[in-house]
């Protein structure tokens, strides 16, 4: 078993159009937090598409991160990738499944961020935070970006 | 922070957290939008959403904390839910997901019609809907109460 954060937001557009948001625009809507950062100085995150594409971040000089590789590209319903920080260990990839369920004229945005406890006591990436602490500000985090997805679809 | 918080909020809790979980969404179609599990399964915390509220459903996470369950039964807090559907229908899918329905549906003297269901650990929630424009003068007619702070 790995720890779990799930946290959903109902977003005011299509499942279509929430996934192609999601992907294609990540670089839009995306805010890069100082307490779970990708990379030490926060560059430009963009989807690399399809079944065998990649999460990353171009950095200002041009170098790029990748932040994970896509596990599953189910649009407009499912999403799943990994996830791993510049600060964490180089084994440890955890893992988001980002899924998209219409109800009514809406959709509901929901992330489930896998594993995260697995991120070693002692790195950086912790923030020193007990795993309560830690978790929960992961779904806050989340919560912010399906937040701010939703101020994009709906411009 | 989520998007937005009321300023009261209640925690529900329960033995089986999580079973309660997919139970509130069958029953009331409580909407799930935050659950924190830790590396062993155990829910660690949640909130459900339910139109412009929230509540917690969590655990016994100390010894002050206990569900009907483990207390013979006894509530101390009851959760109301005011909805704008109909209340028998919602009574319907709350029976239907396993709720012991305590009291049928029926119109109140203040004009809401209520029922009153009990979870299968204890929990006892009242729904209430309004279906009549009720003034306090034909409430106090009606009752005999004296009643402050009804405009």
């Amino acid at each position: 078993m790995t720890s779990k954060v799930y946290v959903a937001l109902r977003v005011k557009a299509t499942p279509e159009r929430a996934f192609a948001a999601f992907t294609d625009e990540i670089g839009e809507w995306w805010r890069a937090s100082p307490l779970f950062e990708t990379t030490p100085r926060p560059g430009t995150l963009s989807f690399e598409p399809g079944p065998e594409g990649r999460l990353i971040e171009t950095r200002a000089g041009g170098k790029v991160f990748e932040i994970g590789r896509i596990r599953a590209w189910e649009p407009p319903g499912r999403l799943v990738f990994s996830w791993r920080q510049a600060n964490f260990p180089l084994d440890l990839h955890t893992e988001v499944e980002v899924r998209f369920e219409a109800v009514g004229e809406e959709t509901r945005v929901s992330i489930e961020h896998r594993g995260f406890d697995q991120v070693p006591a002692g790195s950086a990436a912790r923030h020193r935070f007990p795993d309560a602490v830690l978790l929960a500000r992961l779904a806050e985090y989340w919560q912010s970006q399906i937040r701010s997805l939703g101020g994009r679809v709906t411009r | 922070m989520a998007d937005w918080r009321g300023a009261l909020m209640s925690a529900v809790v329960y033995r089986d957290p999580k079973a309660a979980l997919k139970f509130l969404e069958a029953a009331f179609g409580f909407e799930l939008f935050m659950l924190i599990e830790d590396g062993e399964g155990n829910l660690v915390h949640s909130e459900m959403r339910f139109g412009n509220a929230a509540i917690m459903v969590g655990y016994e996470w100390s010894d002050d904390y206990r569900s009907p369950a483990s207390i013979g039964g006894k509530v101390t807090q009851s959760v109301a839910i005011g909805i704008d559907t109909d209340i028998r229908a919602h009574c319907e899918r709350a029976r239907a997901a396993g709720m012991e329905i305590l009291a049928e549906p029926e119109l109140q003297f203040y004009g809401d019609s209520t029922y009153r269901c009990r979870d299968p650990e204890g929990h006892i929630w009242t729904v209430s809907q309004a279906v009549q424009a009720v003034s306090r003068e034909e409430a106090e007619a009606a009752t005999g109460l004296k009643i402050t702070g009804w405009v």
